[in-house]
């Protein structure tokens, strides 16, 4: 059938060994996940996340420019002013609100959609297409229409950005590297896709995790030098992306002791390494302090997630900013109302009605 | 403390740069490491035996 990993280090080793390979040929889910009924013919060439070195570090290497920590820390007064922006509105209404809709989502989604380009104008529908793509329940169908219709969106903002390139990260990228318009399309639904869904779980459910832990909430609110820290903790906590990395051995080979067979699946759990005792002391509990800062969070390897600097700036702003704002923040529902996303590949909360 | 890497397999990821700013930047162009400081001082160790932890490909070594 396939091999689940779910201890820390192994995990490590797999997602850095090539010799699992990121190609989708083989390819098998052990849970029904979006995308596994799209022939891979489907998919757009400059989806780097299906490939392995060499092609992979290529695009890699054109995208990296974008997310070092020097980039990401210049957007830190814009992200603080998108986000003061949010709880502008969100204050203004009175009564219990949905954090998810009122903050958690648009936050990324602004972010992101500024990053690339993408017009105001085109955000909701945007948004709308990648929920079906991330939905468990979407039929086959409905998800290849999703595509498509990202697709026609998407071949609109690269063409815009040839005409007439702005100073975000398409426009950068038609003026500075020679990538087809093909390419550009699929990296800029890798982006858009990696930038959102994941993002949006963890400042949701990351303020859940908070309000259902009051001493740790107080800690953080006693000492914002925490906040790096908590984050960690947070992200090594709630490891949203609940399926995958999926790998597929290219090679008969030995590894740590077993007989691995070409084309055989393997499937890391990235909660389960997150949660190895052998990892992390007392590994189901939410500890701030524990400097959980070797997670996997991200992924590992040459796979590991290119935007983690940028995801772990938004974080840290979002949950700063909020809680700053609203000291008395709490639930507006009994804590076990709130329900969880348990057929998504991200984890999340369906809904977070809070007031303050 | 002598510390090399194998920049071909770099994925830019920035964690050493993060851990250890005195010792590691990252390339504008690619995001690739550049090594500031190849033989860092005793007061570096810590921080760079975890970037060598926590470098998602492993690709940096104390020699
Ligand atoms: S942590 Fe490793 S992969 Fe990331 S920039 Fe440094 S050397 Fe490269």
């Amino acid at each position: 059938m396939g091999r689940l990993v779910t201890g820390l280090q192994t995990a490590r080793t797999v997602l850095g060994d090539t010799r699992f390979s990121s190609l989708p040929a083989g390819k098998r889910s052990p849970v029904k996940v979006p995308g596994s009924e799209l022939s891979t013919d489907a998919l757009p060439p400059g989806m780097f996340v299906n490939m392995d070195p060499p092609e992979h570090t290529r695009y890699r290497r054109l995208l990296s420019k974008h997310f070092t920590i020097r980039r990401v820390r210049e957007l830190r007064p814009r992200i603080q002013e998108m986000t003061d922006r949010l709880l502008d509105e969100m204050e203004s209404a009175d009564g219990p609100v949905d954090l998810v809709q009122a903050f958690a989502k648009p936050l990324p989604t602004l972010v992101t959609s500024e990053l690339l380009g993408l017009p105001e104008t085109d955000r909701a529908q945007f948004g709308q297409h990648v929920d079906v793509l991330f939905s468990l329940s979407s039929s086959g169908e409905e998800m290849q229409q999703s595509m498509m219709g990202l697709g026609g969106m998407l071949h609109a903002l690269i063409a815009a950005a040839r005409k007439d390139p702005g100073p975000d990260i398409l426009g950068r990228l038609t003026v500075e590297t020679d990538l087809t318009d093909e390419e550009l399309l699929g990296i800029t639904i890798v982006l858009l896709i990696a930038g959102l869904e994941t993002t949006t779980n963890m400042l949701a459910l990351g303020t859940y995790a908070l309000l259902r832990h009051p001493e740790q909430l107080a800690a953080l609110r006693a000492d914002w030098s925490l906040m790096d820290d908590a984050v960690e903790e947070l992200l090594r906590y709630l490891s949203v992306v609940q399926i995958g990395p999926i790998r597929v051995a290219a090679e008969d080979f030995e590894f740590e002791g077993q007989s691995i067979r070409k084309g055989e699946v393997v499937t890391v759990s990235l909660p389960a390494a997150n949660r190895d005792p052998l990892g992390f002391d007392d590994p189901d509990s939410l500890d701030i302090r524990r400097g959980a800062t070797r997670h996997v969070a991200f992924g590992s390897g040459p796979h590991q997630c290119m935007g983690h600097h940028l995801a772990r700036l938004e974080l840290s702003i979002g949950y700063e900013s909020l809680l700053r704002r609203f000291p008395r923040l709490e639930l507006a529902v009994p804590a076990e109302e709130v329900g969880t996303r348990e057929m998504m590949v991200t984890y999340g909360v369906l809904g977070l009605p809070v007031r303050w | 403390m002598r510390i090399e890497i194998d920049k071909d397999l770099c994925c830019g990821a920035g964690t050493c740069v993060l851990l250890a700013p005195d010792v590691f930047d990252q390339n504008d162009e690619d995001g690739t490491v550049i090594l500031l400081d190849a033989t860092p001082g005793a007061e570096q160790r810590a921080a760079v035996e975890e970037a060598v932890v926590r470098c998602p490909t492993a690709v940096i070594s104390i020699m």
